[in-house]
């Protein structure tokens, strides 16, 4: 057995974990009894949701989706900021 | 069985992205619904990327994560963030 | 020489992504358990720096050794590092953000609570 085949097969263990973590994030997210909690499990989601892409790239054995993990880093942070900022009762961009 | 794993990914992807959209339809708090949306956002990000669309997967990321969840914000900033009956 | 390196880095890489994986669903099953916004911030600090982090460095450390990538693995491995960087510098800074902004704007009562000095400073 070679590494890459030990890699795929590995990749196929790790990628059920990553779906049940998605899942209870959910539930988290759905039932949150306030915005933060809300806001605190999509930004998770979102962070492990461009750790798992980078994952399936070695599932697909395909490099031309890896950006897209970087972007999508990115622009959950700054959706924090967006909602601290309204919650600081300040205008977005001061 | 490589097959089974992909449509497994897909289906719940596309699941959850179903559910964060009637939650963000259905919720008074149009905040709390700003953040649903931006839920199924992240969610359809991966379904983009199973279906193997890199320009898509680009866009969608910066859009409906970012810049929508900044536009609509600024709007319930300036009116009100409760939805009347 | 060069061959045994790879194959250690890459069995440290995959030592890395399950860790990662497991680091993933202890963090999810905190958020989901632990009783208030404050206390579910420890969860959501492991869920971020743990699941993503770590699984992210050892994809980087696992690059190298996939030939079937050709010159494109130097991509993966770059791509790798730089995610993980950034999202090592961008989520305790959003989770502070969010923090000082909740307990500013009083959303949540700081449940477990022995004495407040911040709170008692704004008066």
């Amino acid at each position: 057995m070679n590494l890459e085949s030990l890699a795929t097969t590995y990749v196929i263990i790790i990628i059920p974990v990553f779906l049940t973590a998605f899942i209870i994030y959910i539930i988290r997210a759905v039932k949150g009894p306030s915005v933060p909690d809300s806001v605190l499990a999509i930004d998770a989601l979102s962070y492990d949701a461009a750790a798992f892409m980078i994952i399936l790239a070695i599932y697909f054995k395909s490099p031309f989706l890896i950006p897209g993990a970087i972007i999508l880093a990115i622009w959950a942070y700054a959706l924090d900021i967006f909602v601290a900022k309204y919650y600081e009762k300040k205008e977005l961009g001061e | 069985m490589f097959y089974l794993l992909h449509l497994i990914m897909l289906v719940l992807m596309m699941s959850i992205g179903f559910v964060f959209a009637f939650l963000a339809i259905m919720e008074r708090d149009l905040l709390k619904a700003v953040v649903f949306s931006a839920g199924q956002a992240a969610a359809y990000v991966i379904v983009y990327y199973l279906l193997m669309s890199p320009d898509i997967v680009l866009a969608y990321a910066a859009i409906g994560v970012g810049i929508y969840s900044a536009v609509m914000i600024i709007a319930i900033k300036k009116t009100e963030r409760y939805e009347k009956v | 020489m060069i061959e045994l390196v790879k194959t250690i880095l890459f069995f440290i890489g995959m030592g890395l992504v399950g860790l990662g994986a497991v680091f993933d669903l202890i963090g999810a099953l905190g958020l989901l358990r632990f009783p208030n916004f404050f206390v579910r911030l420890h969860a959501a600090t492991i869920g971020a720096i743990g699941g993503a982090v770590y699984p992210l460095i050892g994809v980087a450390l696992m690059a190298p050794s996939l030939e079937s990538f050709g010159q494109y693995r130097w991509y993966l491995m770059g791509g790798a590092i730089i995610t993980a960087l950034f999202i090592v510098l961008a989520a305790p800074t959003g989770s502070h953000a969010l923090a000082r902004a909740t307990h500013r704007a009083k959303v949540v009562p700081v449940e477990p609570k022995v004495v407040d000095h911040l709170e008692e400073d704004r008066g």
